[in-house]
């Protein structure tokens, strides 16, 4: 039972480390040691964090990949905008937060559940496509909106929180956010979802109800990103519809396979490093150089990935990686051996499973010891 | 084990963090050890607008450079920072923010409007001046700190209204950008203004759209076709329809038009004549704006050249002459003096009756609302075939 | 008569579109991976079109010289990033395939600036007929898409090449007992994709002169929402899928109030053909087996 209790710890560990350092921060500023443009980094780190978390269940854990999480992010920062707009004047400034966020997080949930229908019949490369399609119909939509309703191309004029308070709010959300996922993917939910990732057909064999979590994943996904949305209108003076594009929704992909898919951890400390350089790279790096910093994330996106699931790699990776570098300085300790963590190899794909089960003769098949080593427990 | 190493490599970052930020903390006077006046901007140096904001940072760049050579402000030099958002509004709080923190006491505001409404609404909370070369939504000189450089949306829509009421045309065509700022505003005034008599028909085109043979086709028997879109859209629009829309129809633009006869080998090729309504022409063969454009296409080649840049030029004289004013009516500006209070000693200026004369125009002032008044003058850019 | 030249519009956007998508097609339906880079290799061959030109200024040896670049590119892009991840999850090729994407889009921008450069390649002029006017532009696009189309159908049906690309693409285990390459075979695939790329990139700086590090990015993923619905893996598939988005494209552009929400109804169309025949028109019903 001493097992147990390590691991309870290890669970709380991420809450602390983000209280932690919110509360830090939250006194640095009370005692005015932080600049404004310290607290605008903190607004977007806490931001791009709560998006990373969100799409991480998608991507990660669900094993679905989607292009639109900007998309929910886009309905959230306009009606929770415009929730705002029109509720400050009469609730004031505390009661409108609550409630936009609200309406921000609930409107793109019930988007997340629509475009979650779809999901359900599509599969891998086409649902990706559909998730874009999704986002560019959003943009579009508020894009072209008259200029009563939601500003149009010139954007929302929304109220600006106060700096001083805005990113302990933004701070407080990542902390739900992570309480909400982590204790989802940690029950037997959790297990649901990993299970319909591995091998939707056996999960779905075993009386796993695939229509409930795959809607559940992509409301719960679509709720925090729409959160992320109303902070982001929060945190602007207005919002504008160009922001919310693909590649915004690449950019916060990359910032979970960085991470490590199926990593929250990992996802948190990506989302907060990319965007630190980010900002402090925006303002060093100028003309031509700028975009050096976009060569290079790209670089190191291919790098990272080919090196972390390239098949030929496997046996250089298992030697050669830090975890392995750390444990020839720990006494080794097979009890202590965890088989229940989400790993990026074992990250499925459904159509590749499909070919996989319909094929009798496969040579090379990467799924096989895993999927037989798993079947035996 | 891992993640636990995951664990300790987040409170590593944590502490790396903490570290930077206590670092640059310090108190409100970001301007005490400043040895040059610093003049920020922000604009897109990267991305699809970068042409924008790179010639904006070229010119306002040889401005300075030119000031500094002739001996700055007193035997003060200038310094120009020029931070990167790629047209895009949620990194202008951080830009703003670095250069203020980094001394700025100056500022050309930003290169594209979608920004400059986040930069107006930041600035005016800590009273930083701004005279932008090209953001030229109609909010953005309602700011108190704000003044423009360029001609406003609105105003041009309602000139280039005022100028087609005189023609006596019964039916004109519009083609725009129905997702751009600079767009819609010129068009919104424009059909406002527009005599109701004159029917109008609409093409629009949205985002990085670079086939236009539907809208040529919807606007092809209109024989004058206003066109408040940038150079490079125009410039395709205008390859497609040859042959198309008649040979004797008038295109017609605004100060976005300028830099089109640089994307041609040869303008003749389009056989309609092209005007613009504009403050700048980048084709002038003489006067200040020729002169620009020699030093600029010596410096920098004539890829980025447009009115951006030649406003940005104007911009950052126009403030040099501006301190200079100020000091000859006794005013003392100290290379230290804080943002605010070189922001109130502006406004001052430029609220009473100060007149600029440069490459984007004579005699040029501005009302008490920011909105610049000078002579907008319609260039042929290429007469009919 | 206005329908009909909506339509001409159509058929000149849609043969752009199909043209790409062709290009998508091959990839996906022998490799199995979307590869989101290959609006990027047209970009590529854009940007190589205009140094043959500057270089050598003749239109040929430009094209020759960029259909060459492409193919090249498009090989080395395959060896460097996809062929190591040969089995491994294809979320993961996806992921990198984005990599490359922004790859290529900055290296452009890092080499031939951010500024669009004008590439005039040669003015086919206009055809007067029946009181329409028709850019030559079109019918030459229109008739390479077709040729190409039909070129790729009887090449994959009636070669041994094409064969190979079948069996690999129905199962690459079962083809490579069978004594195939696989990855020559790929590698193949790649090299007319991208080959293709250069054609498309050509076709594209035909009717719009203007080149940026942008030029394959939107139409390319509109050109794969047209693989899509056209039935991805079906080389007739992508070009009907292309025609069908280009018309959509034409018509939505000419109705006033709903002309700013084209992007948005290519895409809703999408996801209404998905939703109805989830492998798109002309695809091939898939079966599950466990």
């Amino acid at each position: 039972m001493t097992k147990l209790n390590t691991v309870k710890w290890n669970h709380y560990l991420n809450y602390i480390v983000v209280a932690a350092i919110t509360l830090l921060f939250a006194i640095l500023s009370l005692t005015g040691f932080l600049e404004s443009s310290d607290k605008y980094l903190l607004e977007k780190i806490a931001i791009a964090i709560t998006l990373a978390v969100s799409l991480s269940m998608v991507v990660g854990f669900l094993g679905e990949l989607s292009l639109g999480h900007a998309g929910f992010m886009c309905i959230g920062a306009y009606l929770g905008g415009k929730t705002a707009v029109i509720l400050e004047p009469i609730l004031g400034e505390w009661p409108t937060l609550i409630v936009s966020l609200l309406v921000g997080g609930v409107v793109a949930a019930v988007f997340g559940m629509i475009i979650g229908l779809p999901a359900l019949r599509l599969r891998g490369d086409y649902l990706a496509i559909v998730t874009l399609a999704f986002g560019e119909i959003v943009r579009s939509v508020f894009m072209n909106s008259s200029k009563e309703s939601f500003g149009g191309s010139l954007g929302l004029d929304t109220p600006r929180f106060n700096k001083d308070i805005l990113f302990i709010i933004a701070f407080v959300m990542v902390l739900a956010t992570l309480a909400v996922t982590q204790n989802l993917i940690r029950s037997k939910h959790g297990r649901a979802i990993t299970a319909i990732r591995d091998n939707e057909i056996a999960a779905r064999a075993t009386g796993i109800d695939v229509t409930k979590y795959k809607l559940l994943v992509f409301t719960v996904s679509s709720f925090f990103a729409g959160i992320a949305g109303v902070l982001y209108s929060y945190s602007n003076f207005t919002v504008q519809s160009t922001k919310f594009s693909y590649n915004y929704s690449i950019e916060i992909l990359v910032m979970v396979v960085l991470g490590g898919m199926g990593n929250i951890n990992g996802a948190i400390i990506a989302a907060a490093l990319i965007t630190f350089l980010d900002v402090e790279l925006q303002t060093i790096l100028t003309g031509n150089l700028a975009v050096l910093q976009d060569l290079i994330y790209a670089l190191i996106l291919i790098v990272l990935v080919v090196y972390n699931n390239a098949p030929k790699l496997k046996s250089f990776r298992e030697k050669y990686n830090i975890k392995a570098l750390i444990n020839r300085f720990r006494p080794h300790n097979p009890s202590k051996h965890r088989d229940d963590e989400a790993k990026w190899d074992r990250v499925p794909t459904k159509i590749k499973m499909d070919e996989v089960l319909s094929v009798d003769l496969q040579v090379s098949s990467p799924y096989t010891p895993d999927k037989a080593g798993k079947e035996d427990k | 084990m891992k993640s636990n190493f995951k664990k300790l490599a987040a409170a590593a970052l944590a502490l790396v963090m903490v570290f930077s930020f206590a670092a640059c903390s310090g108190g409100a006077d970001y301007t005490a050890e400043n040895t040059e006046y610093i003049i920020g901007v922000s604009g897109p140096l990267t991305g699809g607008a970068a042409v924008y904001g790179v010639a904006v940072q070229n010119s306002a760049q040889m401005a300075v450079d030119e000031i500094n050579a002739a001996g700055g402000l007193n035997g003060v030099m200038f310094k120009l920072v020029a931070t990167d958002d790629t047209h895009d509004a949620t990194k202008v709080a951080a830009n703003y923010a670095s250069m203020l923190e980094g001394g700025m006491q100056i500022s050309l505001g930003t290169v594209t409007t979608g920004p400059g409404l986040e930069y107006s609404k930041l600035s005016v909370e800590d009273n930083v001046f701004f005279l932008t070369p090209s953001a030229s939504g109609d909010k953005i000189p309602e700011f108190v700190n704000g003044y423009q450089m360029c001609f406003a949306d609105g105003n041009q829509g309602k000139v280039a209204a005022e100028y087609v009421n005189t023609l006596g045309l019964s039916e004109i065509g519009v083609f725009y950008k129905s997702d751009d700022a600079y767009s819609n505003g010129i068009c919104e005034q424009f059909k406002d203004n527009l005599d109701p008599s004159i029917t109008t028909v609409e093409a629009v085109f949205t985002g990085e759209a670079s086939d236009f043979s539907s809208q040529i086709s919807t606007l092809k028997n209109c024989s004058f076709i206003f066109m408040p879109i940038y150079y490079q859209p125009a410039s395709i629009f205008m390859t497609q329809a040859k042959g198309i829309i008649a040979d004797d129809a008038v295109y017609y633009g605004c100060d976005g038009f300028d830099g089109l006869a640089g994307q041609f080998e040869d303008f003749s090729v389009i056989p309609q004549e092209v005007s613009m309504l504009s403050h700048f022409d980048s084709n002038a063969t003489e006067g200040p704006a020729a002169e620009y454009v020699a030093k600029y296409t010596e410096k920098f080649g004539s890829d980025t050249l447009n009115q951006f840049g030649a406003s940005a030029y104007d911009c950052v004289y126009a403030l040099y002459y501006a301190m200079v004013e100020a000091i000859e009516e006794g005013k003392e500006i100290p290379v230290t003096i804080s943002a605010s209070d070189l922001s109130d000693i502006f406004i001052e200026i430029f609220e009473s009756g100060y007149t600029f004369s440069g490459v984007t125009g004579e005699n040029i002032t501005w009302d008490e609302n920011g909105y610049v008044a000078k002579g907008a003058v319609k260039y042929t850019l290429k007469e009919a075939n | 008569m206005e329908f009909i030249e909506t339509l001409i519009n159509g058929l000149s956007i849609g043969s752009t579109y199909a043209m790409i998508a062709l290009g998508y097609t091959m990839v996906y339906g022998i490799a199995k991976m979307l590869n989101f880079a290959h609006g990027d290799v047209i970009m590529v061959g854009g940007y190589m079109i205009y140094v043959g030109l500057t270089v050598s200024g003749n239109p040929i040896i430009s094209f020759l010289a960029a259909v060459l670049c492409c193919i090249v590119l498009g090989i080395t892009i395959e060896k460097v990033a996809y062929r190591p991840l040969r089995g491994a999850s294809p979320l993961a090729v996806l992921i990198t395939a984005i990599g490359v994407s922004y790859l290529l889009q900055s290296s452009a921008q890092m080499i031939f600036g951010s500024a669009p450069k004008m590439v005039t390649i040669a003015d086919l002029g206009n055809l007067k007929f029946a009181g329409l006017s028709i850019p030559v532009y079109i019918i030459v696009t229109l008739g390479c898409s077709v040729v190409i189309m039909t070129a790729l159908s009887l090449f994959v049906k009636y070669t041994r090449t094409g064969r190979a690309m079948i069996a690999v693409s129905e199962d690459k285990g079962a083809a490579q007992l069978m004594g195939i390459n696989v990855n020559r075979i790929i590698m193949i695939t790649f090299a007319i994709g991208s080959g293709l790329a250069a054609f498309a990139g050509l076709f594209m700086l035909m009717k719009s002169p203007s080149l940026s590090n942008t030029l394959g990015a939107m139409p390319g993923i509109k050109a794969f929402t047209a693989a899509v619905i056209g039935g991805i893996g079906s080389i007739p598939g992508a070009m009907l899928g292309g025609i069908l988005m280009g018309v959509v494209e034409a018509i939505s552009l000419t109705v006033p109030p709903v002309a700013p929400y084209t992007d948005a109804i290519e895409f809703i169309i999408l996801i209404i053909i998905l939703l109805v025949r989830p492998t798109g028109i002309l695809g091939k019903k898939r079966r599950e087996k466990v």
